[in-house]
């Protein structure tokens, strides 16, 4: 694409690369371990940095912001929460919100409750929040929580005053701070109108959905793709929006970090694996009795502090996958 | 460029963990002593020169190369080093495997589209090839430390030609590189060819490089173009309508060669330079006129009536087609 267009401007080329953004945090990075990346070779550090950004393992036990900070970064953290949890799929358990959250909490320190509790609402069509939930249902409707965020609760508020009979005209798109204060005022509010009028008419959402887009500096999910979604109902709730919109395929496909539903469980290598290990663990004599991945996994947690430990091995081989982490943890 | 620059040096220091003045002073001092600005500023040039549509992946290649370059080949994070360690048996050839390795690595930077960026690393492919085996021991590592090619004296390369043998062998990799199977190509490198002995100047070097990677694009999309005449489920397609599609191309193609040949006629006249290139272009316009949805449907839907029966596989149209190009092609003597 870029190819062909050589008259798009150097800088223009940089900023929508977000090269700078990643050359910054390699910089700030490098900083504040000297000592042990100056022994491993700069050169070689800026190679393995790169090398983990391109093959999404970068924002292993990263913080918050980092992960936030790019379309990229999302889409990498969706990945790897479901390379490494994917086992729980398989095993059929399912879990509810706080589990969700000590498991991401596992890969991301300063994982927040809210944004795992945004992704149940979309699960469970906005009630029950204390309900349990399946792998897939839960990773599909976080993945479209947590890549689209900003786009959603903008969303949320056009929703919230097309159900308050204001006209969409008039809709101001809050900023980024002012969202959730907005939010939590219109959710209580539609709680009491929800009773009498869940829905709105799908042609009047879709009309002001795609002139958010127009002017959305956010991400979002195809136009195509949402246009389709609101064509299939005459009304529609914000929450079976969003449900339609977590299932809908191109759209995981264009975020590109899960496979399709079908094969969401299906991994070969990983059983093979996971085989071996529990034979070894069988055989081991001072082996306890948590063979389950989540058995496992909670102990990990409770140790006092797996980060500094993980983190430190990290950096010794960038190119391991998450399931190495697991299988390292479970071992202990 | 140079304002993104400094705005990025401006930006290091406020992304720092601590706020310290101290601490930042000292944290400077190491960047600067580390090099670190001229590592990153060359990766920033060399990636903006490409325009490659995956940065990040670009820089990851790009500083693994470096990597693997001054670790002298002992650790590795690409196929690459495999390369070189395989070839490292070879003892002697291993410094010509690397050569040919880092020099394919600057030619695969930027598309052939992109002229000036290609042409640069063409340059550095060929100044890489060109080092005397004698001079090896001084040239050892000709690129800096940003990657940029240091300067070679112009009595360095006073032999005069990159060998026949490593032409040949670039040639070969390009086109395997791009999808190109060797029977396809082998007529073309029959053209392109220099002896082994031979000592070949940076215009055959550059011609031939030119032509695969032109080569290696013409043939990706013929096949591409076998795909959409062939439907998938229905077996091979029909003999009838891939030769009428290669009868337009074979059209096209000699309506844009003609407007070739009227240029290099009058490429002495200066004056007339500027109707030259309004020509050239009017040529291009016609012979991809000559090739278009329209003018191919039109054709297709004539050959299905009449034309010769039986079908057509994949291979025998791609060598039509590589045969359509190849004959276009100059014989290098």
């Amino acid at each position: 694409m870029n190819r062909l267009s050589s008259a798009v401007p150097a800088e223009q080329y940089l900023a929508d690369s977000q090269v700078l953004f990643y050359l910054n945090d390699a910089v700030t990075q490098l900083l504040d371990h000297k000592e042990e990346y100056t022994q491993f070779g700069l050169v070689r550090y800026f190679a393995e940095y790169f090398s983990s950004v391109k093959n999404s393992n970068h924002v292993l036990f990263r913080e918050l912001n980092y992960i936030r900070a790019t379309q990229h970064n999302r889409a990498s953290f969706i990945r790897v929460f479901w390379r490494c949890f994917r086992q729980i799929g398989k095993s059929g358990d399912l879990l509810s919100v706080p589990e969700y959250r000590s498991l991401l909490q596992l890969l991301c320190p300063d994982f927040p409750l809210e944004a795992v509790q945004s992704a149940s609402r979309i699960v469970l069509a906005d009630d029950a929040s204390d309900g349990l939930m399946s792998f897939s249902d839960f990773i599909y409707s976080f993945q479209l929580q947590f890549c689209y965020q900003e786009f959603l609760d903008s969303i949320q508020v056009i929703y919230q005053d097309l159900l308050a009979g204001k006209s969409p005209n008039t809709v101001i798109v809050p900023t980024s701070s002012s969202v959730e204060q907005l939010v939590s005022v219109a959710t209580e509010e539609s709680d009491r109108e929800e009773q009498q009028q869940d829905a709105v008419d799908s042609s009047t959402l879709a009309e002001c959905v795609d002139a958010l887009c127009e002017r959305s500096k956010h991400s979002y999910p195809s136009r195509t793709c949402l246009r389709e979604v609101l064509e299939q109902t005459d009304k529609v709730s914000y929450y079976g929006f969003l449900q339609s919109l977590a299932n809908h395929e191109s759209i995981n496909q264009t975020i590109g970090a899960l496979p399709s539903k079908e094969e969401l469980l299906i991994d070969p290598e990983m059983d093979q694996e996971l085989d071996k290990l529990i034979a070894q663990i069988s055989v081991s004599p001072g082996s306890n009795s948590s063979g389950s991945a989540i058995g496992g996994l909670k102990e990990v947690q409770r140790r006092a502090s797996p980060r500094r430990n993980i983190h430190h091995r990290r950096k010794m081989e960038v190119e391991s996958d998450g399931s190495t982490e697991e299988t390292d943890s479970s071992e202990n | 460029m140079a304002d993104k620059e400094k705005r990025r040096s401006a930006a290091l220091p406020s992304g720092m963990s601590s706020g310290k003045v101290v601490k930042s002073d000292s944290d400077r001092e190491f960047l600067e002593q580390a090099g670190v600005g001229d590592l990153l500023r060359g990766a920033i040039l060399k990636m903006v020169e490409a325009r490659s549509d995956d940065p990040i992946g670009f820089l990851a290649d790009h500083f693994c190369n470096l990597a693997s370059v001054t670790d002298s080949g002992t650790a590795g994070c690409g196929d690459e080093d495999q390369q070189q360690q395989s070839a490292g048996l070879a003892g002697a050839g291993a410094h010509e495997q690397q050569r040919l390795n880092r020099a394919l690595w600057h030619l695969r930077l930027a598309h052939h589209s992109q002229r000036s960026a290609f042409s640069n690393n063409v340059r550095v492919a060929y100044d890489l090839l060109n080092l005397n085996g004698c001079l090896s021991q001084a040239s050892e590592n000709p690129e800096g430390p940003d990657g940029s090619l240091l300067v070679v004296p112009p009595d360095a390369e006073g032999s005069g030609g990159v060998k026949g043998g490593l032409y040949m062998q670039t040639l070969e990799c390009l086109c395997s590189e791009g999808g190109v199977p060797a029977s396809t190509s082998a007529p073309l490198l029959r053209r392109l060819c220099c002896q082994d002995h031979e000592a070949v100047p940076y215009d055959v070097f550059r011609h031939g490089v030119l032509t695969c990677a032109v080569f290696s694009d013409y043939i990706r999309q013929a096949q591409r173009l076998y795909a959409e005449v062939c439907c998938p489920d229905e077996g091979p397609a029909s003999r009838a309508l891939c030769s009428a599609v290669l009868g337009t191309l074979k059209e096209a193609l000699e309506t844009s060669q003609d407007c070739d040949a009227n240029c290099f006629v009058n490429a002495n006249t200066k004056s007339s330079a500027c109707l030259e290139a309004n020509a050239k272009a009017i040529r291009y316009l016609e012979a991809s006129a000559k090739i278009s949805p329209h003018k191919l449907a039109q054709v297709m839907a004539g050959a299905q009536t009449s034309g010769p029966g039986g079908n057509m596989d994949a291979k025998e149209f791609e060598n039509a087609a590589a045969d359509l190009f190849i004959a276009r092609v100059k014989v290098v003597s």
